[in-house]
C-alpha cells in the first residue's frame, strides 16, 4: 500500500484555481523532489496536504496510509504522522520551544495509543537532535522562532520533524535562504529520518538540495499538474535547461 | 449626598454598575464574617503577612514583624490625608470619585504603611471577601506614605472566601517622598460572581520609582479607577495590567497618568483577553501638563478577543500641554493569529489546547513583569487556569 496517494486533485486558493489534476504516488521509504517554476502550485500542494484553511479541495481525492486524508482536520492529519515543514515558520513569542515540541510528541503518542513521553527521556531525545542539527540547547527555552534568523528557523522545523518522527514529511522549501553550511545541516536532518516506512516529498526550487538528499522520484509541477516525472537525473537536466522546455512540452 | 457613578459618564461606560444598585452600603459586620474558616495563599518567603477578612483585620491570620512600619489606624484619623488628593485630583480632573469617598465614610480600618527614610520592607496584604453583599460590603483600605529612599515591596491580593456575591470598595492611596521606590503587584482573583471596586491614588516625588502592576482575573464586575501623579522632577511610573475576562464578567480599569514634573517617565502596558461573552474596558489617559518638559510617555495596550460575544474597548488618550516631550502610543484589539494557530494544530495540538497557548503567549508580557519574587509563579498557574487545565501548561511554566 502506498503511504501517500494523489489522484487528479484539485484545489483553489481564494477562488483561483492552482492545482489542476494532480496525481502523485509515494510509497515509503522513498523521497520524492517537487521542482517547479514560481506559481506552479508546490506550496498550495503543501498546504493542502496539511489542512490549512482557505485552500479548498475541488476534485480528486488524496489517500494517506489508506485513509482519505481530506476528511481529517489539520491537527488530526499531524496526529497520522504527516508532518509540514513550513517555507515560512511563523513566530511565537511566549510559546517556549520545548514546549511546543513536548506537547507535539504527546499529541503523536496520545493517537498511537502511547503514553505520555517521560520527562528526562524526552530531554535526552530532543538534546541529540539538536546536536545533529547544531543548534544551541539554549534555543529550548526561547519563544517558538522568535528572533531566529531565517536559517534558524529552517533548522527548527526540521527538529521538530525529527523529534516528531512522522510517516511523511513534507518539507516546503526548507532549503530556500540556506548558506551551503546550512544546507548541509538541514539535509543531514532530513536523511537521518530516511527509512523503510517513512517517506518525504521535497519542495525545492533548486537542485542544490538534491545533491545532498538524494530523491526516488523528481517530478515537475506545472500549471498546477505533475508535467514530468523522473529520477535525480531529471533534476540536474533542470538546472541546466530551466523550466521552459518541461512547460513547451507540457 | 454621595453620588455613584453611572454608565452615561464617559470614564464609567464599560464598567458594570449593576451590582452598585443592589449593593448594602453599610460595612458587614464583623460577626457575620468568616473569621476562622478562612483559606489563604500560601505566604510569601520575606513578606509579613496582614491578612483582612471583609475589610477588618484578622491578627490570627496574620504575621506581622515586629517591627512592622505598617500599623492600623482607625479612618478617622488617615481619612484627611486621602481626602486632600482625591479633592486635589477631582479639581484637576473632574473624575468621579464618588466610591472612594464612600469607602472613606464606611470603613473602620485603614492600614498605614509608612517605611522611614532610606528603610527597606516587604508586605503581603491578603483581602478576603467572605459575606455576601446581602449582609453589606467589605472596604479594604490601605495608606502608603514611603519615607525618602525608602524601598518597599507590596503585594495586595484580593480573593474570596467561596463562590460568594460579594461586594468589595478598596481604596488604596499612595505617597512616595524623593528617591522612594514602590514594586506594588495588585492580584485579584476573587471568585466570578463577586463585585470588586477599587481606586487607587499615588503621589510620586522627585526621582521616586512606582512599578504597579495589575492582574485582573476575578470577579463577575470588576473595576479599577488609577490616578497617579508624578509630582517630583525624574518620577517615574510603570503601570502594568493583565486582565482575563470570561464567562460574562466584566473588567474595566480607569488608568490616569499625570506628568506634573520636568523629565517624568510613564511605561504603561495592558494586555486584556476577552473570551465567551467577556468584557473589557481599558481607558489609559495620560496627561503632560506645561510644568513637565522633557516627559517621556509610551503606552501599549491590546485586547484579545476569542469569543462572538466577546466586547472589548481600549482608549488611549494623551493631553500635551508642552512642546518638549516624548509619547508613544498604541491601541490594538484583534482575534488570535490564523497563521500561529494552524502552526500549531499542524504540530497536532489539539485546538482548545493551542488556543490557550496563544492566549498565554498574548499576555505573557504583562504578566512576566510581575517581579514579586515567588508570586510570579502563582500567578502565572492563576492566568493558566484561567486559559486552559493548567496541568496542560505546567510544561510551559517551569523552563528548563
Amino acid at each position: 500500500m502506498s503511504l501517500l496517494k494523489i489522484e487528479n486533485l484539485s484545489a483553489t486558493v481564494g477562488g483561483k484555481k492552482v492545482l489542476n489534476g494532480l496525481s502523485l504516488t509515494l510509497n515509503a521509504g522513498e523521497v520524492h523532489a517537487i521542482m517547479g517554476p514560481n506559481g506552479s502550485g508546490k506550496s498550495t500542494l503543501s498546504y493542502v496536504l496539511a489542512g490549512r484553511p482557505g485552500y479548498e479541495i475541488t476534485g480528486g481525492s488524496v489517500q494517506f496510509e489508506g485513509k482519505d486524508l481530506t476528511t481529517l482536520a489539520p491537527e488530526e492529519r499531524a496526529r497520522a504522522g504527516l508532518f509540514l515543514g513550513f517555507q515560512y515558520p511563523v513566530e511565537i513569542p511566549g510559546v517556549n520551544n520545548v514546549y511546543l515540541l513536548k506537547a507535539a510528541v504527546n499529541a503523536r503518542r496520545k493517537a498511537l495509543g502511547q503514553p505520555e513521553v517521560d520527562a528526562y527521556e524526552f530531554l535526552q531525545i530532543v538534546r541529540a537532535k539538536m546536536k545533529l542539527m547544531q543548534m544551541d540547547e539554549s534555543f529550548l527555552s526561547r519563544g517558538v522562532n522568535e528572533g531566529f534568523s531565517g536559517g534558524e528557523k529552517k533548522r527548527n522545523e526540521i527538529l521538530q520533524m525529527l523529534v516528531i518522527e512522522p510517516r511523511l514529511a513534507v518539507l516546503d522549501e526548507t532549503d530556500s535562504g540556506l548558506d551551503i553550511d546550512a544546507l548541509k545541516v538541514v539535509a543531514r536532518g532530513v536523511n537521518s529520518l530516511r527509512s523503510a516506512d517513512r517517506g518525504v516529498l521535497l519542495i525545492t526550487h533548486y537542485q542544490r538540495l538534491l545533491d545532498h538528499v538524494v530523491p526516488d522520484v523528481v517530478h515537475v509541477l506545472a500549471r498546477g499538474r505533475i508535467a514530468r516525472s523522473g529520477d535525480k537525473s531529471l533534476a540536474l537536466e533542470l538546472e541546466r535547461r530551466g523550466y521552459d522546455w518541461v512547460l513547451e512540452v507540457a | 449626598m454621595i453620588t455613584l457613578p453611572t454608565n452615561r459618564d464617559e470614564n464609567w461606560r464599560y464598567a458594570n454598575l449593576r451590582p452598585l444598585t443592589r449593593a448594602r452600603p453599610e460595612a458587614v459586620d464583623p460577626a457575620a464574617a468568616a473569621t476562622t474558616a478562612v483559606s489563604l495563599p500560601a505566604p510569601v518567603a520575606g513578606f509579613e503577612r496582614w491578612v483582612f477578612v471583609d475589610g477588618r483585620f484578622a491578627r490570627h491570620l496574620s504575621t506581622p514583624s515586629a517591627d512592622s512600619c505598617a500599623t492600623l489606624l482607625h479612618a478617622r484619623e488617615a481619612g484627611r490625608a486621602f481626602d486632600e488628593m482625591l479633592d486635589a485630583a477631582i479639581a484637576t480632573e473632574g473624575v468621579d470619585f464618588a466610591l472612594a469617598r464612600l469607602n472613606g465614610t464606611r470603613g473602620d480600618e485603614v492600614l498605614h504603611i509608612a517605611p522611614a527614610d532610606g528603610a527597606e520592607a516587604a508586605l503581603e496584604l491578603t483581602f478576603v471577601a467572605s459575606a455576601p453583599a446581602s449582609l453589606g460590603s467589605s472596604y479594604p483600605r490601605v495608606q502608603v506614605h514611603a519615607g525618602r529612599g525608602a524601598r518597599l515591596r507590596i503585594i495586595e491580593r484580593h480573593v474570596s472566601e467561596g463562590p460568594l456575591e460579594s461586594f468589595v470598595n478598596a481604596a488604596v492611596d499612595v505617597a512616595l517622598r524623593a528617591d522612594a521606590t514602590l514594586d506594588h503587584c495588585r492580584l485579584q482573583i476573587c471568585a466570578d460572581t463577586s463585585s470588586i471596586f477599587d481606586t487607587l491614588v499615588a503621589h510620586v516625588g522627585e526621582r521616586a520609582s512606582y512599578r504597579l502592576r495589575n492582574v485582573v482575573l476575578g470577579g463577575l464586575a470588576s473595576r479599577s479607577t488609577q490616578l497617579v501623579r508624578l509630582a517630583g522632577r525624574g518620577a517615574r511610573c510603570e503601570l502594568t495590567v493583565a486582565s482575563i475576562a470570561h464567562g460574562t464578567q466584566a473588567h474595566d480599569v480607569f488608568a490616569e497618568i499625570e506628568h506634573a514634573a520636568p523629565e517624568t517617565v510613564t511605561r504603561e502596558l495592558y494586555r486584556g483577553i476577552a473570551t465567551g461573552r467577556g468584557k473589557l474596558g481599558f481607558n489609559g489617559k495620560m496627561v503632560v501638563a506645561q510644568s513637565a518638559p522633557g516627559a517621556d510617555s509610551e503606552q501599549s495596550l491590546k485586547t484579545l478577543l476569542n469569543g462572538t460575544g466577546a466586547e472589548a474597548s481600549v482608549r488611549p488618550q494623551l493631553e500635551i500641554y508642552t512642546d518638549r516631550v516624548r509619547a508613544v502610543h498604541g491601541a490594538t484589539t484583534g482575534k488570535l493569529d490564523d497563521q500561529m494557530l494552524f502552526y500549531m494544530l499542524s504540530r497536532g495540538l489539539d485546538r482548545r489546547e493551542a488556543q490557550a497557548l496563544l492566549q498565554w503567549a498574548f499576555i505573557e508580557d504583562a504578566v512576566s513583569r510581575l517581579d514579586c519574587g515567588p508570586l510570579r509563579e502563582e500567578v502565572e498557574r492563576l492566568v493558566a487556569a484561567q486559559l486552559h487545565d493548567v496541568s496542560h501548561l505546567d510544561g510551559l511554566l517551569s523552563r528548563p
